[in-house]
């Protein structure tokens, strides 16, 4: 098991597929580790891409710094990461706060990336998120990992996933709450103590940009992304349907699918965001269709509304 | 070496060898936290700080209580010398970089504790075929639980405002107690069979 070294800590990481394609990167979030990517390592090594996945610092088996974990510091990891990969087009992607950790990249670096892909992510807290944030922290403090992890099941997946699974959730559980401790969880959660908003940065981002969000998502609702697509210039958003925060645990064929294309299309030149507005296919491999035109995608109901 | 207790016996009680083992380290490593609470924690509490000295005192006693009365123990000819050594690790060693003598020593206290609330998971290296009724498993998910609950004040304090002009003593002070804690438990770990995995996902 291959480790990089950010200062007197180490980052385990893992890379698959052939050296010389293009690249990969994903970033978990905040309760996950790298094994949770098994099927996207599996569905886009097959398609030709090389894969990075890593456990974030204070996650799984990298260190867990005791008492401050920065945003700063996730981000220079996964500079050292990005090193690692080689010279070849890299596209990087990311879920919640693994979404928010890409962000952070891809201002810093955008150079570096050829695509980028922000899942169930916010470059901003507003009072919902704020609130919710601090209490799956105190849920955290009260009740451990697996309190956390029952809060937030049910906020992040669907009846359908979870369904079968509900006579076996400790089993379900069990990998995350062992390899998370619940201090070095908090100290990312208390990484955002002093967050600022991103949102006036993301214009710098001048790369092909992919933002996926689930129809559903309660966690980081559709005006989150929204920011992201108005403030990216050469983004689009892409509706995942019937999906949570979680999705990529739900879907990982439908999203690894959306990965693949996007990078494909980005390679062959054919990639065009302006600021488009996409409803993903149920299944992978189907079509994207185009928000119906003269609606508002930010409501729930087929509302005609302006769209910025 | 497996990543857990085991093998269990018919009934999926850890083996008395590795609850004699652990239970000792784990009363050593948190009767010497109650011993520095009791000696840090005045007869009339004067500053409202000092209400969580109290309760740090008594979860730390109980927790000692607790693995006393749930474990099988058995006769284990290491445990005078490895006593020893885990006592030695617990003398106060006041943290660097803090002229405040007073204040150093008091940061010393809270990285031990962070280091022991933090860093030792013993529930974590219970299998999941152990029996749920059994009071040493019982204890050891509670220890478990209960020291991520002491350590909300270890974390406030050391990363509170008085704290502040000394964040890289702190961080460093911390870093050393969690290696030193780290070790420790590895050995113990080692010495019945376990492994503590750190460089492999459990399953």
């Amino acid at each position: 098991m291959p480790f990089l070294s950010h200062g007197s800590y180490r980052i385990r990481y893992e890379l698959d597929g052939p050296a010389d394609a293009p690249a990969y990167v994903l970033v978990n979030g905040l309760t996950q580790y790298a094994e949770l990517w098994t099927a996207y390592r599996d569905a886009l090594v097959a398609r030709r891409f090389r894969v990075a996945t890593f456990d974030l610092l204070g996650q799984g088996e990298s260190d867990k710094p005791a008492l401050f974990i920065s945003q700063d510091d996730q981000v220079a990891a996964l500079h050292l990461l990005i090193q690692e990969v080689g010279d070849g087009p890299v596209f990087l992607s990311g879920i919640s706060f693994g979404g928010l950790i890409a962000l952070r990249y891809a201002v810093a670096h955008g150079g570096r990336l050829a695509g980028l892909v922000p899942m169930s992510c916010f470059a901003e807290l507003p009072p919902q998120l704020f609130l919710l944030g601090n209490a799956l922290r105190t849920g955290l403090i009260l009740g451990g990992t697996s309190y956390l992890q029952d809060l937030l099941l049910p906020m992040n997946v669907s009846d359908q996933w979870l369904a079968p699974v509900l006579d076996k959730l400790d089993s379900v559980k069990r990998q995350g709450w062992l390899v998370n401790d619940v201090y070095a969880l908090q100290n990312l959660m208390e990484s955002f103590l002093d967050f600022q908003p991103l949102t006036p940065q993301l214009p710098s981002i001048g790369i092909p940009t992919m933002i996926l969000n689930g129809e559903f998502d309660f966690l980081t609702p559709r005006a989150l992304h929204e920011t992201l697509r108005v403030q990216i210039p050469n983004s689009s958003l892409v509706i995942i349907p019937r999906a949570y925060h979680a999705f990529t645990l739900e879907k990982p064929a439908l999203t690894a699918d959306l990965l693949a294309r996007f990078a494909e299309d980005v390679l062959a030149e054919r990639w065009q965001g302006n600021k488009t507005v996409w409803i993903a296919p149920d299944e992978a491999g189907g079509d994207l269709v185009p928000f119906p035109t003269g609606y508002d995608h930010l409501r729930a109901v087929p509302v005609q509304g302006a769209i910025a | 070496m497996s990543a857990f207790f085991g093998p269990l016996d018919s009934d999926g009680r850890v083996p008395a060898r590795q609850q004699t083992r652990v239970a000792s380290f784990l009363i050593s490593a948190h009767g010497a936290l109650g011993r520095r609470f009791a000696l840090a924690l005045p007869l009339r509490l004067e500053s409202a700080w000092q209400t969580e000295l109290n309760a740090q005192f008594y979860n730390e006693s109980e927790i000692v209580s607790l693995l006393l009365r749930a474990t099988r123990w058995m006769p284990d000819l290491a445990l005078g010398y490895l006593a020893a050594a885990w006592e030695t690790a617990w003398f106060p060693a006041a943290a660097d970089g803090i002229p405040d003598h007073a204040l150093a020593l008091a940061v010393d206290l809270a990285t031990l504790a962070h280091a022991i609330h933090a860093g030792i998971r013993p529930a974590a290296l219970l299998p999941v075929e152990a029996n749920a009724n059994d009071p040493f498993v019982m204890a050891l998910r509670r220890v478990e639980f209960e020291s991520g609950r002491l350590l909300q004040a270890q974390i406030i304090f050391l990363k509170g405002e008085s704290l502040v002009p000394f964040r890289d003593a702190v961080s460093a002070a911390l870093e050393r107690r969690h290696a030193e804690v780290r070790k420790l438990w590895r050995e113990i770990l080692e010495g019945i069979d376990v492994s503590s995995d750190e460089n492999g996902l459990k399953s």
